[in-house]
């Protein structure tokens, strides 16, 4: 194998890993990532640690003394969702690893993955309002019901994607989420009798619910990442808690204003 | 039957919409779904038989584990592009939300029944899917040992 630079593919690595852990892969994966790379380019010393909000990685070539060992600290800011740029880079992984990819051209395709558009934001929205329709329906909702959902989570996902594409914590997203599905759902109530406020609600809150969070926080605890799972828990815990403090704000509210209970 | 074909179908449907959320790649969404309806179906025919909430999502949530095992073996892609849209209609939403109505109402031990409830689901998909991951890393350790005594 040709000599390669060994600052440059270090670097390569770190942005693969970053990519990755931005948009929702579990820790583990990331580590599995970054040291294939490394080692398919002839560093058989290396060592990474990845937590969900920082990658550490210290590389070092065989012989004591001809190069100097090389460490880098990544912090990871902003964390969103897209499975399409962690199956790409897996992908790319894959192909970097069994390939003889030189690293400049590694890069570049990295920049084009970190580049991919996501679905369109009024693509999410409508589908966003079409899983939440059809969740009301599972969970036995009548017709009227599927079209308050599908409504109120039309004009939920679209909020909730610009408040976070605006860079407003998790906290503050989820919270205005629960407002406005609740709200909005009291809104429909109103127009007939049939629509319930529970059901709508429950459709509605599904689109922000911690699937993510739940998952990756299992995978990292069961590869003995300990310190990432609970991390994750801790972020499902979080979002949990925001939607139903929103959803309980605008309830108590509205039994504060109509007076006594609730239906 | 037809009340199982059809929430087969809004299952689907609404896995799908949900991988959309995720930017889940096009080729996998509808497999993301498929597997989805499948750990929907098992949910409700579980909760039919058994009457539990609690063992029912553990039964689908594990369907969709081994499901989306099979899709990320067949496919090479990561197994969590395929089970991440199927578990959240058994995320325990409703728990959640009567959770805090109770809490509203003042009603604590409602609270505590429904908040005990939710807590028991979400342990109940853990459980679920670290079973069928784990199945998934002994295998590849196994497949990785076989390679290496090859060479």
């Amino acid at each position: 194998m040709n000599e390669v630079n060994q600052k440059k593919l270090l670097v390569m690595a770190l942005f693969a890993g970053e990519i990755m852990l931005k948009n929702g892969a579990e820790t583990y994966r990331v580590e599995d990532t970054i040291i294939r790379i490394c080692k398919s380019r002839n560093f058989p010393f290396v060592e990474a640690y990845v937590t969900p909000t920082g990658i550490f990685i210290s590389v070092d070539q065989e012989g004591e003394d001809i190069n100097e060992m090389i460490t880098y600290v990544k912090r990871i800011q902003g964390r969103s969702i897209n499975l399409n740029k962690v199956a790409e880079v897996n992908a790319f992984s894959r192909r970097f690893v069994e390939g003889d990819l030189s690293v400049e051209e590694g890069m570049t395709q990295l920049k084009d993955i970190d580049q991919l558009a996501p679905y369109s934001l009024l693509m999410q929205a409508l589908f966003g309002g079409i899983a939440s329709a059809f969740a009301t329906l599972l969970f036995g909702g009548n017709y009227l019901d599927f079209s308050a959902a599908l409504l109120t989570s039309i004009i939920l996902t679209f909020s909730i994607k610009r408040i976070a594409s605006n860079g407003f914590n998790l906290f503050l997203t989820n919270m205005t989420g629960g407002f406005i599905a609740a709200f909005l759902s009291i809104l429909f109530s109103y127009a007939h009798p049939n629509i319930h406020v529970d059901t709508v609600i429950i459709g509605a809150i599904m689109v922000m619910v911690p699937g993510v969070a739940i998952t990756n926080a299992v995978r990292d605890s069961i590869s003995g990442d300990l310190v990432s799972g609970l991390a994750r828990g801790a972020e499902a815990l979080l979002i949990a808690t925001s939607i139903a403090f929103g959803v309980g704000f605008v309830l108590k509210t509205w039994i504060y204003i109509t007076g006594g209970r609730l239906y | 039957m037809i009340y199982l074909l059809k929430h087969l179908g809004y299952a689907f449907i609404s896995t799908i919409g949900f991988a959309f959320i995720f930017n889940t790649p096009k080729a996998a969404l509808l497999r993301s779904g498929l597997a989805g309806a499948f750990g929907w179906a098992v949910y409700i025919v579980v909760n039919q038989v058994s009457g539990s909430v609690v063992l029912s999502t553990f039964m689908g949530s594990l369907c969709i584990g081994l499901v989306g095992e099979v899709f990320a073996i067949l496919n090479k892609n990561p197994i969590t592009v395929y089970i991440i849209p199927g578990i959240v209609p058994l995320v325990p939403g409703f728990g959640l939300y009567n959770t805090m109505l109770s809490l509203l109402e003042n009603d604590y031990d409602g609270a505590l029944l429904h908040g005990s409830q939710s807590v028991m689901i979400a342990i109940a998909i853990a459980g679920a899917l670290t079973i069928a991951l784990s199945v998934n890393s002994y295998r590849k350790r196994v497949f990785r040992r076989r390679s290496r005594l090859k060479i």
